[in-house]
């Protein structure tokens, strides 16, 4: 019986502490005809299960140009979260999806691309990153500005040093006012307005943003300051969620189901959204 | 295939011959003072003057609480199984039409691109027994959503009372001819002279128009009309009405157990509990009351019809007769019909 | 009696001493009451009072409801069952007795279930409560009783509505409590323990777990209740008979000492399970216990959630 409730099983293969209390997983499906089979488009999400406490919803935070493994980050919140923490490698976790709708990476050939990620908001932009840079020829030029509330809430340190050395990407760091430590050499000040300073052009160009709500706010609001439609803004939304399929009825944003029409959305569409978040 | 006759006193027989053969026969039975849907073993557990039980008949195609999957963890991993059933036919008789047509409903949602087999298999081993209104109460308001009292929508069987105890035996599906010619010592030909029991005259609520309300909630701007606020105000949350509806289909999933086993549990979840849509980070989208409520509206007149193609709402009165306030989910239609 | 009720209400409004007043309305059929807020003098026409009246409108005072809460001060039209909840409420901090404007309303009596109501009050149609009622009639002191354990001496039980409307009422309880309920409770206490386990195993798992008894219950006010909690989740949310079992349990001793018999949780349950039967229960080994009835002194707090340096146990000292 086809049952769609039904996670596959994965084995934990590294664990890297990215922040007090931020992982990331990297997993390896055990049946090794899904791991060989198993796809995605960037920008889906999967359910993860720690068997005994529940399932929790992630993006899947690697790029689909790697085969043979999937990698997730999530910080400490609650029941789920906290018995996936306790986790070691090697131990066992569940995966269900993937699920949602992706970035149509495809239609942004020749484009520039600029990236904008606030603290746990980077694993969804970090899978399109390196989607984007595995096919660096596809795209004109790459633009990242991240920030975080301190220097140590920052993730994917070792990938930022990484793109910090590519010549072909302009990566622009920064933490809040307040966050920095003696020896940070980035920028200070909160993302949009370091996004207005840092003033990519819309011409020929896609946005994509993600992170906690309020920085989404301001830094929509920045890039029509810019001059970029909100048509070429891209993000994604997030809900509650436990089925991840369209049944269980709790994701919903007004009549927009997440998991199934979602979680990327164009700025326009959220736009045109009921106001229910 | 010719209509056919069932006498009341044969059902008995059905009953007995079905539960020889391992199938369940829920019919509408008292059970703590009031009628509802719940499997019989003997024809005298049955109530036959009914308007309509206090339950639907959604837990037999969707129970309250349900296995999907198992599992057990030790040192070497986690040994995990999917739970398979293999569900008995379910004769559901005594069904009313408004709960008839609630199951293409339910159907939609469980089979949107991902097919739930848990739903679907139930369903298919569910033959419907419809019996035709003859009585209404104030509470019933199917004319209102394009349904009538004797409506075929949804049944496999529907039956029309006749003046002598017995039934118009109508087979409208496959699923409904295959089992009347299963039974054919049990349900005879129709004699040629019978008299059919009057249809219940369900009064359509005139200031409540269904086509108008679906224009109205498609206006997103409409989501912040400060009638919501008035209408919901002494909604209590209880989730009373969800769970007796039967096109409401929210769930829960969890996990239940010790640390070395345990089971993943599909259960029961309403839109109108407090905690229904709260993120770990502490937000809730929907915080207050009046936005839990107008989430249930327009999940009934706007998601259904528009994404299901179905019917949210099919009249049945059950949120109306279980609400402890009594929060009339026809004046706030009426209410919505008037707006501008 | 209706007149003096809008009449008082309007009155209210006006003068801006109150800014809602809580009470029952009509539906738009006329057959059937259901709360309502009035904010303006000129919609107290909306406000009723007959047997229909079931409803205890003290639950809207509770700490959930922000929305009415921001309305403003509110005036409340309670029957006397409904001014003992409202006791409790203060006895436990929830509202402030000057925070609320009481409209007590002298009552012959209401239904059980608003479905039974076919023109007459009879008897037969009306829950146990009100055929042991003592409080029919608001502003009369309330009815002598023994000192309660804790109760100051020359204390006074001296909640009582800011406003009576009616006419006074001439009833008295009967001296043992009568009525299904009482019937019942006197029936199981005379069966086994094992009897007793079988008739509650056998009610509570009908339960579906939609929590209406929660909901309605005006003293069921946790901002999260136990059963939302889920680390580590303490009662099972799934409708089996262990998780059932759990909930109903807890909610009963919960409620032990507090509960003041108003029948709403056994009315808005949609499955018909005798709550009135496990709380009245409750109620009665308090007061064996402890000599305390809940609702007549907002003074007195409920014996079990108070600690005493003179409690005969010694084992938490």
């Amino acid at each position: 019986m086809n049952n769609i409730y039904l996670p596959y099983l994965t084995t934990i293969e590294d664990i890297y502490e990215e922040a007090p209390d931020v992982r990331t997983f990297r997993l390896v499906f055990k049946d090794e005809k899904v791991r060989d089979a198993f796809d995605f488009k960037t920008g889906q999400f999967g359910l993860y299960s720690a068997f005994g406490a529940g399932e929790s919803t992630f993006c899947i935070a690697s790029s689909p140009t790697r085969k043979g493994y999937i990698q997730c980050t999530f910080r400490k919140g609650g029941r789920v979260t906290g018995a996936l923490t306790d986790l070691g490698v090697g131990d066992t976790m569940g995966f269900r999806g993937p699920y949602g709708n992706w970035f149509p990476v495809n239609e942004w050939k020749g484009k520039n691309i600029v990236f904008i990620a606030g603290g746990i908001g980077l694993p969804p932009v970090r899978s399109v990153i390196w989607n984007c840079l595995d096919r660096r020829e596809d795209f004109g030029e790459i633009t990242i500005v991240y920030g975080a509330k301190s220097v140590a809430d920052l993730v994917y340190k070792n990938e930022l040093a990484q793109w910090s050395q590519m010549s072909d990407i302009k990566l622009v760091q920064t933490v809040d006012p307040g966050g920095e430590t003696s020896d940070w050499k980035g920028k200070i000040g909160f993302v949009p307005t370091v996004l207005e300073q840092t003033a990519p052009s819309p011409k020929d160009a896609i946005a994509i943003t993600c992170g906690p709500p309020i920085m989404i706010k301001f830094v929509l609001q920045a890039l029509e300051k810019l001059g970029f439609s909100s048509e070429q803004v891209y993000t994604t939304l997030e809900n509650k969620m436990k089925c991840g399929v369209g049944k269980c009825g709790r994701c919903n944003v007004g009549d927009i189901y997440i998991c199934k029409e979602g979680p990327v959305y164009t700025a326009a569409e959220v736009k045109r959204m009921y106001n229910d978040f | 295939m010719a209509n056919k006759l069932l006498k009341k006193e044969n059902l008995g027989k059905l009953i007995d011959t079905l539960s020889g053969e391992g199938s369940i026969f829920v019919a509408p039975r008292m059970d703590a003072r009031q009628v509802v849907y719940a499997p019989v073993e003997k024809m005298d557990e049955i109530v036959f003057d009914y308007i309509i039980p206090i339950n639907s008949f959604k837990e037999f195609l969707f129970p309250q609480t349900e296995t999907v999957a198992a599992f057990s963890i030790h040192k070497e991993g986690v040994d995990l199984r999917g739970v398979e059933i293999e569900p008995k036919e379910t004769v559901i008789f005594g069904s009313r039409p408004c709960d008839a047509a609630s199951v293409a409903s339910l159907r939609a949602v469980f089979n949107w691109d991902f097919k739930d087999e848990f739903y679907n298999r139930r369903e298919d081993k569910a033959v419907v027994m419809t019996v035709a209104c003859t009585k209404a109460d104030e509470s019933c308001f199917c004319t209102t959503v394009n349904l009538t009292p004797d409506s075929p929508n949804g049944s496999d069987i529907l039956l029309k009372e006749t003046n002598d105890n017995g039934y118009i035996v109508e087979a409208l599906t496959d699923k409904g001819k295959k089992f009347v010619e299963r039974f054919n010592n049990i349900f005879t030909p129709q004699p040629s002279a019978f008299s059919l029991q009057p249809i219940a005259d369900v009064k359509h609520i005139v200031g409540a128009d269904v086509k108008k309300i679906q224009e109205w909630l498609k206006d997103t701007k409409n989501y912040e009309n400060p009638i919501w606020a008035e209408l919901a105000r002494k909604c209590i949350g209880c989730g009373a009405c969800t769970f007796a509806c039967p096109t409401c289909h929210c769930f829960d999933i969890v996990d239940e157990g010790s640390a070395f086993e345990g089971e993943r549990i599909k259960n029961w979840d309403a839109c109108q509990f407090e905690f229904f849509t709260l993120h770990t980070s502490g937000h809730n989208p929907r915080d207050t009351q009046y936005k839990r409520w107008r989430n249930r509206f327009m999940c009934k007149f706007n998601f259904y019809p528009n994404k299901f193609s179905s019917r949210g709402c099919v009249g049945c009165g059950r949120c109306i007769r279980v609400c402890p306030v009594r929060l009339d989910i026809t004046e706030v239609m009426e209410e919505v019909s008037n707006q501008p | 009696m209706e007149n003096q009720l809008r009449q008082k209400a309007k009155e209210l409004l006006e003068k801006g001493e109150a800014k809602v007043v809580i009470g029952y309305g009509w539906n738009k059929r006329k057959t059937r009451t259901t709360p309502v807020f009035i904010t303006k003098p000129e919609d107290v026409e909306k406000l009723v009072f007959n047997p229909l009246c079931v409803n205890n409108l003290s639950l809207y005072l509770t700490r959930k409801f922000t929305d009415i809460k921001a309305l403003g001060k509110p005036a409340i039209v309670a029957k006397g069952c409904d001014i003992k909840t409202i006791t409790v409420l203060i006895s436990e901090s929830q509202i402030k007795r000057e925070d609320v404007v009481i409209l007590g309303m002298t009552c012959n009596g209401v239904v059980y279930k608003q479905e039974l109501w076919k023109g007459e009050l009879k008897p037969e149609i009306m829950p146990t409560k009100c055929h042991n009622c003592d409080v029919r009639n608001p502003q009369s002191p309330l009815p002598t009783l023994p000192p309660q354990v804790g109760e100051e001496k020359g204390g006074g039980r001296s909640l009582a509505a800011d406003f009576v409307i009616g006419e006074k009422v001439n009833f008295t309880p009967p001296d043992t409590p009568a009525g299904m309920v009482f019937d019942k409770i006197r029936d199981l206490d005379k069966k086994s323990g094992e009897e007793r386990w079988g008739f509650w195993i056998e009610h509570f798992n009908r339960c579906i777990k939609c929590y209406a008894c929660r909901q309605i219950c005006p003293l069921c006010y946790c901002d999260r209740c136990i059963a939302e909690k889920n680390m580590p989740q303490w009662i099972e949310t799934s409708a089996h008979p262990r998780g059932n079992l759990a909930w109903n349990l807890k909610r009963a001793m919960d409620l032990a000492g507090r509960c003041t018999f108003c029948g709403e949780c056994e009315r808005a349950c949609p499955v018909n399970i005798p709550l009135n039967l496990v709380n009245q229960k409750m109620a009665l080994v308090v007061k064996d216990a402890f000599g305390h009835r809940a609702g007549y002194d907002e003074k007195v707090h409920p014996p079990m959630i108070v600690f005493n340096m003179e409690d005969e146990e010694d084992f938490i000292k």
